[in-house]
């Protein structure tokens, strides 16, 4: 008996070339290319294969529901592991999307870190004034996206007690950065209120180089390092979604560990 | 191992995979430009390690050092086995070069702004392996070692990966 739920037509084998570069992208990943079929595109996502986009937003849609899973299981409570001192690599190392030789360093002394969006105190802050905050340090891994790792020592303020310091709205949803790379990045308010996660000033005890983010960056603990913007110049709360660099990109919003 | 400790210290491991089909953006990540580029005609070495952001790094810090090659498959080119002064005083780190599975190598001295810092490793980004193996095997006569407890500045270059 022919099954009743064998398609009328073939879906058309094309539209498996129009995603040869994002299906060999899954070349380490041999599980799930093994299991990348057509047949399985389809029944997996009930998309349309025939359309390139309709596959590409499937795609997505599960990331995003990776995303929303991970952020309900976030402990807010619970500390990733802390190295000892002696373990520190110094210099850290360092990644971005362009090469070091293009690093553009920032002016620690006319450098401001603005502050808008659901916060009673909008004033603009320098960099004398986060030093003059209580300081926090720690001794954690960075694990990047692309599989490489490091334990970097991180002193700074932590971005909960600077939070508080501007009257933030704490119940908002996302806390988001703007830097002077143009790399935008956004987290969620629990990761945002994590116990480690700072605003860096500096690295090993020694103020931040610049090729690490002079005079101010993100450090998180609690996600990878994609989400740990460099020269961090603006900062706002809100409950509007603005993306990131590789989030614009399909990397997927909460990247948490 | 570190895609082992990310969905250990993480979400369940299945909840991981189906990451996976999300990550296949990934390999936008991936550096446009390997970690080495080229010297620009007419510039010395020295100018462009200047380039590279150098940074204080403990010579003791970098014996023992995988030394590899700037490209996406990062061959593995030798160790670092000793820093030291060549009799002009220039910097050169002596890497244990060549051979396979570390029989067979033979030191050579890289000038230290020929390489760069690449988190635990270095990266030897202003030579080819085929000028390197012209390179003369190392001699000690005339040099000095430099104190592991020394700092000494090394540029830096992003992941060739």
């Amino acid at each position: 008996m022919r099954s009743p739920f064998r398609p009328d037509l073939p879906p058309d084998a094309a539209a498996l070339d129009d995603h040869k570069p994002l299906i060999r992208s899954l070349e380490r990943r041999g599980l799930i290319r093994g299991g990348l079929s057509l047949g399985a595109l389809v029944m997996l996502t009930g998309c349309d294969v025939r359309r390139p986009e309709a596959v590409e937003s499937a795609l997505l849609a599960i990331s995003r529901f990776n995303d929303g899973v991970q952020a309900l299981l976030f402990d807010p409570n619970k500390l990733a592991p802390t190295y000892p001192a002696s373990m520190i690599l110094r210099p850290p190392k360092f990644n971005a999307y362009y090469d070091v030789m293009d690093v553009r360093p920032v002016n620690g002394a006319t450098w401001r870190l603005e502050v808008s969006g659901l916060v009673t105190d909008k004033r603009a802050w320098t960099l004398a004034d986060l030093q003059a905050l209580p300081q926090t340090s720690m001794v954690i891994k960075h694990i990047c996206v692309e599989g490489w790792s490091y334990i970097g020592g991180w002193t700074g303020v932590p971005l909960r007690l600077f939070l508080e310091r501007v009257g933030a709205d704490l119940r908002a949803k996302y806390v988001a950065f703007k830097t002077a790379d143009d790399y935008p990045s956004i987290i969620d308010m629990a990761s945002a209120l994590h116990p480690q996660t700072l605003l860096a000033l500096k690295y090993g005890g020694d103020t931040l180089a610049d090729p690490f983010g002079y005079p101010m960056r993100l450090r998180t603990a609690v996600k990878l390092g994609y989400k740990n913007p460099k020269w961090v110049t603006a900062i706002e709360v809100t409950n509007k979604y603005s993306g990131g660099y590789w989030e614009s990109l399909g990397f997927p919003w909460f990247a948490g560990i | 191992m570190v895609c082992g400790n990310l969905s250990a210290m993480a979400s369940p491991r299945l909840l991981f995979i189906c990451g996976m089909l999300a990550l296949a953006g990934a390999a936008h990540a991936q550096s446009k430009t390997p970690g080495g580029i080229p010297l620009p005609p007419g510039m010395s070495l020295a100018e462009s390690a200047a380039m590279r952001f150098p940074q204080p790094v403990r010579v003791g810090d970098l014996i023992g050092r995988e030394v590899l090659r700037p490209v996406e498959s990062q061959d593995v080119l030798g160790r670092v086995r000793r820093v030291i002064r060549d009799a002009n005083g220039q910097i050169m780190v002596v890497v244990d070069f060549g051979g396979f599975l570390g029989f067979d190598s033979r030191p050579i001295a890289v000038p230290v702004d020929a390489m760069v810092l690449v988190g635990q490793d270095m990266e030897i980004v202003a030579f080819t392996p085929k000028q390197l193996r012209q390179f003369p095997t190392f001699s000690p006569i005339g040099t000095t070692d430099v104190a592991d407890d020394a700092l000494i500045k090394v540029g830096l270059a992003k992941p060739s990966h």
